[in-house]
């Protein structure tokens, strides 16, 4: 069984398909699931919230092999305008998120000898303007999941991530600066990434990447090499 | 793994035994017919295409004109160029003032220049395809260098900034290029290992496992499976990144 974090759009969403195609039963935690029927609404910032919804879709699917987090959100700021909520906001979410499911699958990813994969971000390695609490947040889940890989890794569990460029998915708005023609010009690739390219790296870290722990995989269009 | 490459044509070098053959293995599980090379003819490397289906092409491909001839060959016989997995390498150790001015550069001629030399050869067959995936195969020791190892770093590290820069110059034309860096694998050369160390193969084994977070050393299948991704004509979005199969030796430097 896979759970999946913010499951019911976007990233997520391929997410689901992807694994489901290699056998998985998934279920899925969202702030608003899309009336999937393995789906269960949850703020993944909330600790005590994520650790009954696991159990409800542990109690319905038994237990979980595969976990990834992709629940998160996009929002650009100059550093003087983030205020203290939006930081904590964007930290609780993205690290919080990933840190509060982490510790509710973990009795048994290990005991399944599982995998998690976190969705991390291309701005965690590479930076932006305008995107400090974004990409410390991301850049937080990339030192957690480095650090979670060696701590389980013992346990026979891989802990792994993936980086994703800007991608075509419902977060990114319509008039975002990263769809602009001058933008997408700078990209070796010259396009965005799919959520279904992502999807595909995330299922070759779950099901095939059987001695890859603590690794990123960078699908971002060459924006981050 | 769900990738498809039936119709694909790949070249495999560095292909008669252990990553190489992993390599050759699972492209042809994913439908592509595989040319495997290394550097001189043998009845594994005959046996090897036979198993695949795929067919032998060898070749020393730290000569231009060897890459040159094997990729038009692998053309001519199979009728196309889509893969190029450059796996071949030479290895030998030293400690700096002790290691030889030839036997120095040959280590990096034949894994950084021969690659290079490689990918020369298969591009116009690659942009007749009007697309390309180009996997080169790094190592550890790219990443964190080794003590008296120093060719074989400078070679391996070599080939991942030739990577990053292949991947922004060619990415345009739908050739992708990305490395992939295994750590300490089940090889033969492991054995060549053991025998230098006067140990036992078990011994060296529980050497490098015991400094693996995995706690094991890896299999060639499972580098494979990073090449295989990397090979996916579906994914076209990783460009000019490093994958590592280290077992959390290095845990995302690259």
């Amino acid at each position: 069984m896979a759970l999946v974090t913010g499951g019911a759009s976007g990233i997520g969403a391929a997410v689901v398909e992807a694994l489901a195609g290699r056998g998985f039963a998934v279920g899925c935690l969202d702030l608003s699931p899309a009336g999937s029927d393995h789906a269960v609404a949850v703020d993944v910032s909330d600790a005590l919230a994520v650790s009954a919804a696991v159990s409800q879709i542990r109690d319905r699917l038994g237990p979980i092999s595969a976990v990834v987090t992709s629940a998160g959100y996009y929002e650009m700021a100059p550093v003087a305008e983030i205020s203290a909520d939006a930081w904590r906001r964007m930290l609780r979410v993205h690290l919080g998120g990933l840190v509060n499911v982490a510790r509710a699958t973990l009795p048994d990813l290990i005991e399944q000898r599982g995998a998690l994969v976190a969705v991390a971000s291309e701005l965690a390695v590479g930076g932006g303007d305008g995107d400090a609490h974004y990409a410390a947040a991301k850049g937080a889940i990339l030192g957690f999941v480095r650090s979670l890989a060696a701590e389980v890794a013992g346990h026979g569990v891989r802990v792994n991530s993936v980086a994703p460029g800007p991608t075509d998915t419902p977060l990114l708005a319509a008039d975002s600066p990263w769809r602009a023609d001058d933008y997408l010009t700078t990209l070796p690739l010259r396009r965005l990434a799919t959520p279904r390219e992502v999807a595909r790296c995330v299922e070759y870290l779950v099901c095939d990447a059987t001695f890859s722990v603590g690794e990123v995989v960078n699908v971002n269009s060459g924006a981050v090499i | 793994m769900s990738t498809k490459l039936d119709g694909r044509v790949a070249l495999v070098t560095g292909a008669a035994r252990g990553m190489g053959a992993a390599h050759a293995r699972r492209l042809a599980a994913a439908g592509a017919t595989v040319a495997v090379n290394d550097i001189r003819d043998s009845a594994e490397l005959a046996a090897l295409a036979d198993e695949i289906g795929g067919l032998s092409a060898a070749g020393d491909v730290s000569d231009p004109a060897e890459c040159v001839r094997i990729a038009a060959d692998v053309v001519q016989a199979a009728g196309r160029l889509d893969v190029l997995v450059a796996n071949h390498a030479y290895m030998t150790m030293a400690p700096l003032l002790d290691h030889g001015d030839a036997d120095w550069w040959k280590v990096v001629d034949t894994n950084l220049s021969g690659t290079f030399y490689l990918v020369q050869a298969v591009l116009p067959h690659m942009r007749d395809a009007g697309a390309g995936r180009i996997v080169v195969v790094s190592s550890e020791w790219g990443i964190t260098g080794w003590p008296e190892a120093t060719a074989y770093a400078a070679s391996k590290s070599g080939l991942i900034s030739l990577v990053k820069t292949l991947g922004r110059e060619l990415a345009p034309e739908r050739i992708i290029v990305n490395a992939v860096a295994p750590g300490v694998t089940d090889t033969p050369q492991l054995q060549v290992d053991a025998d230098a160390a006067g140990v036992e193969l078990e011994a060296i084994h529980r050497h490098y496992a015991s400094s693996i977070p995995l706690g094991r050393i890896g299999f060639p299948d499972e580098v494979a499976a990073a090449v295989e991704l990397l090979s996916d004509f579906d994914v076209e979005a990783i460009v000019g990144q490093v994958i590592s199969c280290n077992g959390g030796s290095t845990r995302s430097r690259a």
